[in-house]
């Protein structure tokens, strides 16, 4: 049989696959190392030390190198996301739970917010860059302009989220609740959301982690103050650093920190609703 | 007669569900773009635009030389990067999607995927310079093997480079959507092919391709909208040698040119809606999905 | 409580989709403190029906009465009609107690937390549900939700139970078991069960009233007894299952069919002539028996023990199929070769004729 031998060479294959989806991030994580503030952003490796890192906290003895303009970026970036993901999320929930009924001009609007995630972000960045300066007459700042821009860009995707969770969703429970004597709005609360929770949650996430590192939209719409995928964009034309690799590991480290949180969010929210059904008979 | 009312009442309250996400994209998402449009035809002064209407900026784009190449530059990136995905992602698509028997593997690959994905965009694209460039870690490895005597150079701040680090960044747009078209696939039809006598390219040319080929139009579509509307990429890996469309508009509005990069966005518009409903043309993706 | 007191009646209800009319004009009286039963195949909006009732859709015309209210427009969270689905529809994420205490918890009306889980507690012993109080509905079997959902709308006290198809997803045994613990519950309340069911044993061994919905209409209605013995229509002998039907041609005085021509007493109108006799109305004979009417002769196919009785299967010369149910109290059955021929008869005045000319 063809594929007996097929499997094995696409198993090494995928190995190597994984490897080049990797590799430039072991080589970073290895740099993150170099000695410094001498050592520059190549092998070989002069001393291992964990100078950048401490460099990266304004830890080590000043030098020519300036440390990463990382501090009120980095909050701007969790402020915007966090704007973002609230904003994307009650949206998308809003637009899937009225896709449950079948309504004239649902094929336009399902395009319409689908386009959100398909424009590149150049184009959203320019337009709306354009339209605060010459028609709207405002300044451009993160928690404005690039904030709704991130909301475009997020809000497709906290929508099909939720789109495929609703699409599985068997409504009859919400009708036996309103059978119940129980009003469409505590029935959303006490029924329909615990049960789609879970995606909620995904469809935070996703809000959240484009959000939070989007950056074509945010360059062209968030005026002077930097967020911290500008900070990055900023080193890009100046000489590199090892600072900027160690910045990657922990930004690696906090986005895989974000991912356990929700990890244990969904395992709670799993367990939380029965806990609470247990408590309540107790009392 | 009142029996309408409810019915209109539920109208109304889907209105209403779906009236703040549609204002949004209008106002955030279409108006801009109108907005592109209407700019591209505005008058350019040296650091200021007015709206007197006029053909100039579209005619500067057309008689230089470097904004028609930035064009053609970012069609043949974007074709040979989208084959690159696609002859890259398919096999491996291919593996995880249909190969691998169990569930909870192909599912650790995927994962596997797209923890990279949690990386910052830019980090990533910048972590190819060490790894790309003349003293870079692949040059370490083909001259530790042997196999080259002195540093490859065309590696970095290149073409090739912006393509290599492209190709990585979105072949896992690829790999998703094939992988999960082919996690669909009936494995009794495979079988039923196999008993009665079909080699397996037959068997992948008749069946498992056909059946794959929705998840890679969406593949493409991703690809092809994301490479479309790059230029960090090439801002960093290729030292400014490669111009996309992207990257005029980045400096054109950097000088301020506004209508200049209105221009390119309208351009780039209609790149984009052109190879998005040519892609649509090939698998109705509404009866598919 | 006065019985055949009216609690809900439907005035001309009418809803469609699109170019499918799944309730067509329909009108109908639904007697207080009773077990009706709607009889319909699949496709004759007997599920509609129920969740217009209930008010999960809206009729596009016509009016709903209950309890001398007109609820057409109230939503369903103000109607106070129960409804039990056919998947039983418990919320997953709550106990089985927090499934039956849901309404009063969240309803409209105070009630202390000591009265809710007290009438909570009572429902439990009432569906007979104790020590599985705390599971949530994964870890409990078929049977034991459908005790729960319905546990969890008895406890709101409704005057009005409708149940779609309540049985359907539970195996035959248990659905025998249910089917008597359904009534016994409806009895000891002052409650109304509008069942709606596929399954013409089902809706015949349950309902006091039944009635029979057949394309958005209701074409018969009345006890077990009336439609069992009477049906008014050959679609109604026909969902019964219980009826061989002859086509044929009805004139003055007779019934001309693949049996001969028998002379005719009644007749009920109907567009169409059609001869029906009970399945345990037709026997079988060797040839040259007396008979007790026409002569009807067929093959024997098989034959199907049904624990009380036995059904044998015979084919007439023109492939029609012909069931003869023998009851086994009437003592044992014949023993019928495979492929030979016997004559099928029955009492003439056992026959249900319909037919557009009404004898005198």
């Amino acid at each position: 049989m063809e594929s007996k031998t097929l499997k094995p060479i696409l198993a090494v294959y995928v190995a190597a696959f994984i490897l080049f989806l990797y590799g430039p991030f072991i080589v970073l994580g290895i740099l993150s190392f170099q000695q410094g503030p001498e050592g520059g952003p190549q092998f070989p490796i002069i001393e291992w030390s964990t100078y950048w890192y401490k460099h990266l906290f304004g830890l080590t003895p000043p030098s020519r190198i300036a440390p990463l303009p990382v501090g009120e970026a980095l909050l701007r970036s969790l402020t915007l996301a966090f704007m973002t993901m609230v904003t994307a999320t009650v949206l998308g929930v809003m637009a899937a739970q009225a896709f449950r009924r079948r309504f004239r001009g649902a094929g336009i609007v399902f395009y319409l917010i689908v386009l959100g995630m398909m424009v590149p972000g150049v184009l959203t960045g320019l337009g709306t860059s354009l339209l605060a300066n010459n028609v709207v007459g405002i300044e451009r700042h993160w928690w404005t302009t690039a904030f709704v821009t991130h909301v475009v860009y997020t809000f497709p995707f906290a929508f099909l989220v939720m789109l495929a969770i609703l699409n599985r969703f068997d409504g009859s429970v919400e009708e036996a609740a309103w059978s119940l004597g129980v009003s469409p709005a505590r029935t959303f609360r006490k029924v329909t959301f615990p049960l789609i929770f879970p995606g909620v949650l995904s469809a935070m996430l996703f809000a959240f982690t484009l959000s939070f590192d989007e950056f074509p939209r945010t360059l062209f719409a968030s005026g002077r103050d930097q967020t911290l995928p500008l900070a990055i964009y900023g080193t890009f034309s100046v000489e590199i650093h090892p600072n900027i690799f160690a910045f990657g590991v922990m930004t690696t480290l906090f986005s895989f920190a974000l991912l356990t949180v929700y990890g244990i969010l969904m395992g709670l929210s799993v367990r939380r609703a029965k806990k609470i059904a247990m408590q309540e008979d107790i009392s | 007669m009142s029996t309408g009312s409810p019915s209109t009442q539920r109208n109304t309250f889907t209105g209403w569900l779906l009236a703040p996400g549609v204002f949004w994209m209008i106002l955030f998402l279409v108006a801009p773009i109108m907005m592109i449009v209407y700019v591209s035809f505005w008058t350019q002064t040296t650091f200021a635009i007015n709206s007197t209407l006029t053909l100039d900026s579209w005619k500067n784009f057309f008689s230089s030389e470097a904004y028609v190449g930035a064009l053609w530059t970012t069609l043949r990136l974007w074709l040979i990067v989208l084959a690159l995905t696609f002859i890259i992602g398919y096999p491996a698509a291919l593996f995880v999607g249909l190969l691998v028997k169990s569930k909870t593997v192909s599912t650790i690959l995927l994962v596997l995927c797209v923890i990279p994905f949690w990386t910052s965009f830019l980090i990533r694209v910048l972590a190819w310079r060490p790894m790309l460039g003349k003293e870079g870690a692949i040059n370490i490895i083909l001259q530790k093997l042997g196999l080259i005597d002195s540093p490859i150079e065309v590696l970095l701040f290149s073409e090739l480079s912006v393509i290599i680090g492209m190709t990585q960044i979105y072949v896992v747009f690829m790999v998703g959507p094939i992988a999960f078209m082919l996690g669909r696939i009936d494995r009794n039809i495979i079988e039923a092919a196999r008993d009665l006598g079909a080699g397996f390219g037959r068997i992948f040319w008749k069946i498992i391709f056909p059946l794959s080929l929705p998840g890679v139009v969406v593949g493409a579509i991703f690809v092809s909208v994301m490479v479309l509307g790059e230029f960090a990429t090439s801002g960093a890996l290729s030292g400014r040698k490669v111009n996309l469309l992207g990257n005029i508009i980045v400096t054109q509005v950097g000088s301020l040119k506004w209508a200049m990069a209105s221009v390119v966005g309208v351009i780039l518009t209609i790149l984009l809606g052109i190879v998005v409903a040519g892609f649509l043309r090939i698998v109705d993706l509404k009866n598919e999905l | 409580m006065a019985k055949n007191e009216s609690i809900f009646r439907l005035e001309n209800i009418t809803r469609r989709f699109g170019a499918l009319t799944a309730l067509d004009n329909i009108s109908f009286d639904a007697p207080r403190n009773e077990y009706i039963s709607l009889l319909g195949p699949s496709g004759s909006g007997k599920t509609s029906l129920l969740r217009v009732v209930a008010g999960f859709e809206k009729p596009d015309t016509g009016r709903i009465h209950f309890m001398g209210r007109d609820i057409t427009d109230l939503p369903a969270h103000k109607r106070g009609i129960g409804f039990v689905f056919q998947n039983f529809a418990l919320f997953p994420h709550l106990t089985v107690f927090e499934n039956i205490a849901f309404g009063l918890r969240n309803g409209t009306d105070d009630v202390t937390d000591a009265e809710i889980n007290s009438r909570a507690q009572d429902m439990v012993e009432l569906v007979g549900l104790e020590g599985l109080e705390d599971r949530v509905p994964d870890q409990i079997s078929g049977g034991q939700k459908q005790r729960v959902a319905l546990a969890r709308t008895l406890i709101m006290q409704p005057k009005l139970v409708l149940l779609d198809e309540p049985l359907g997803a539970l195996d035959a045994n248990l659905r025998g078991r249910m089917q008597t613990e359904l009534r016994q519950i409806r009895e000891r309340l002052d409650v109304t069960f509008l069942h709606v069911t596929g399954s013409e044993t089902e809706s015949l061994a349950m309902g006091d009233t039944v009635a029979v919905l057949d394309r958005g209409r209701i074409i018969q209605s009345g006890t077990p007894e009336q439609i069992h013995d009477t049906p008014s229509s050959p679609d109604v002998a026909l969902f019964l299952n219980r009826f061989n039907l002859f086509d044929g041609r009805l004139s003055a005085q007779s019934f001309q069919g693949p049996f001969g021509t028998v002379p005719v007493s009644y007749v009920c109108q109907n567009p169409k002539d059609v001869y029906a006799v009970r399945y345990d109305r037709t026997k079988a004979f060797r040839k040259g028996d007396a008979l007790p009417g026409p002569a009807l002769p067929a093959r024997f196919l098989a034959s199907e023990y049904l624990g009380s009785s036995i059904i044998s299967f015979f084919e007439t010369a023109d492939h029609k199929q012909v069931e003869v149910d023998h009851h086994l109290s009437f003592g044992d059955p014949d023993d019928y070769n495979v492929g030979e021929e016997y004559i099928l008869s029955w009492d003439p005045r056992h026959a249900i004729v319909f037919g557009s000319e009404v004898a005198a």
